[in-house]
């Protein structure tokens, strides 16, 4: 009797447990649900203007004015797609450069004096990519003007934080070993670095820039908007003047200038690792 | 007059971690094959990186053809480093880098920062360099990768690079571990010639009894940090080995 008293009990204990499982969950459904319907109220149904969308009819001309293409506007694509290109590349190269000392004093292996040195280089990185490149654009064309120069910094600026990041972990994760041989030749830190580091992490590094180049030419085809060079401004002109199918245009002409990024990206990283 | 004097070395990796030397003494004299033996854990690879102060003693005194080695700045360390070519057990060359550039790293020490940057090596390294290249029997790998190599031809590069310093002392750590049995001892015999042949006194750790027996001319038996023999090769028996290495029996 004494089993079977104890086998009642433990299902007693397994039901309890279940039922307890089940009211946590559907307290926590309960919580999203509240919190999409709070979001959707405010965001969505406060913030609209309900009375210039119109009806269906208003909202369907919107999208379709945006279809077909100004082939008019093509020629003078070239040079802004080239300055695109350009303001990436540049920007990629600087940021290479001014990545240097957030890399030394990012690689817990090598940072100087690691208390001081190791934050400086983590707060450089977070901080340029926890800022849009937007920002990053307004800050510069307010500090140097409109232009592709303010374009290039904003660049090379947000560029650092990946660049960094990741060569820094290859340099944590490298072979002890040269470094040490190397070190015991009588070769100064500096030697160490060109001879026993650098050989070990350059297709890391070499990978990443080519893949933040990638990137830069994503980003580099909006910084127009703010008045920093390049494909953007095209973009806002159009959208200014109401050319609707100029738009168009120029977002194709971005995504032909990405693809071609890709696929340079891709041939490069290829040919190299 | 010993070229190498220690005295009395301690080291210690951490200040509440164990002491991994105890207090070693000993004598390194102008033309000797030294070799330093004991399990694994005596202190073996410890005891040679404080020669070259890859490791920086507690403790004690190193003094090298006059020099007190723990006493140097910097600058002056790295002078000391370039006169001590060192052979490692792993060969620790750059394995991205040619074979030519692993031996002419060897010069790094003689040279400025710039040069070394845009690897400036002199027309007289790089002829010093084949030489070199030559004498350990790779003249035909001089432009392959040295990740190409076979263990005891990259450790002939790693021999190479020493050369290339022209040291006044080799430090060899462990150089046969990676090596089988044959090419082991091809590479002592060709260490052993190379050191007559520049006049170089040889400190070498070595597990190998066997080998160590058979090249060096004297012998420090280490035990857990703690010297146990010492004296020429001679003088050492079965009964003094076992002593030596009776931690590893147990």
């Amino acid at each position: 009797m004494a089993v079977a008293d104890a086998t009642i009990r433990n299902v007693d204990r397994i039901i309890a447990a279940r039922a307890k499982t089940r009211t946590i969950r559907a307290l926590i459904y309960m919580v999203v649900l509240l919190l999409v319907v709070w979001s959707v109220k405010t965001t969505i149904v406060d913030d609209t203007d309900w009375e210039r969308m119109g009806s269906v009819g208003n909202v369907l001309h919107g999208v379709v004015q945006f279809l077909g293409i100004d082939w008019g506007l093509v020629p003078n694509l070239w040079q802004p797609a080239v300055e695109t290109i350009m303001v990436a590349t540049l920007g990629t190269l600087l940021g290479v450069m001014m990545c240097v000392p957030a890399i030394w004093f990012g690689a817990l292996n090598i940072t100087p004096y690691p208390p001081i040195t190791y934050p400086i280089a983590r707060l450089m990185m977070t901080l340029s990519r926890s800022i849009h490149e937007i920002v990053w654009a307004l800050f510069f064309v307010a500090a140097v003007g409109l232009g592709a120069l303010a374009g290039v910094l904003a660049i090379a600026v947000r560029s650092i934080g990946f660049i960094a990041k990741m060569t820094a972990e290859a340099i944590e994760d490298l072979d002890p070993k040269p470094v040490e041989a190397i070190r015991a030749v009588g070769g100064s830190d500096f030697q160490v670095f060109v001879y026993a580091i650098l050989p070990q992490i350059l297709p890391v590094m070499i990978g990443v820039i080519i893949f933040e180049w990638e990137i830069n030419i994503r980003r580099s085809s909006v910084l127009g908007l703010v008045g920093a060079g390049g494909l953007g401004l095209v973009f806002f002109r159009q959208l200014n003047t109401f050319n609707h199918p100029g738009v168009t245009t120029v977002i194709l002409a971005i995504l032909v200038l990405i693809l071609f990024g890709e696929v340079v990206s891709y041939y490069v990283r290829k040919a190299i690792i | 007059m010993p070229i190498l004097s220690v005295r009395d070395l301690r080291v210690r990796y951490s200040s509440s971690g164990p002491e991994i030397l105890k207090g070693i003494s000993f004598d390194v004299e102008e033309d000797d094959f030294f070799a330093i033996i004991g399990p694994s854990g005596a202190g073996k690879s410890t005891l040679i990186r404080c020669i070259n102060r890859l490791v920086t003693p507690t403790d004690g005194e190193i003094i090298l053809y006059g020099t007190d080695v723990l006493s140097l700045n910097a600058r002056h360390l790295r002078r000391l480093r370039r006169d001590i070519g060192m052979i490692f057990q792993e060969f620790n060359l750059v394995n991205r880098m040619s074979v030519m550039d692993n031996v002419l790293s060897g010069r790094l020490g003689y040279m400025g920062n710039f040069a070394g940057l845009f690897r400036l090596f002199s027309k007289k390294d790089i002829s010093r360099a084949l030489s070199v290249l030559d004498r350990v029997g790779l003249s035909d790998h001089v432009d392959k990768r040295a990740d190409e190599l076979s263990g005891g031809q990259r450790q002939r590069v790693g021999i190479a690079r020493a050369l290339m310093q022209d040291p006044k002392l080799l430090l060899l750590d462990e150089p046969t571990s990676s090596l089988d049995p044959k090419i082991s001892r091809e590479v002592m015999a060709l260490i052993m010639e190379i050191a007559a042949e520049y006049g170089v006194p040889v400190l070498c750790n070595i597990h190998d009894v066997q080998l160590a027996m058979e090249f060096c001319n004297k012998i420090i038996g280490l035990q857990d940090g703690i010297k146990m023999f010492d004296g020429p090769t001679t003088k050492m028996n079965k009964k003094k080995l076992d002593e030596i290495y009776a931690m590893e029996v147990l």
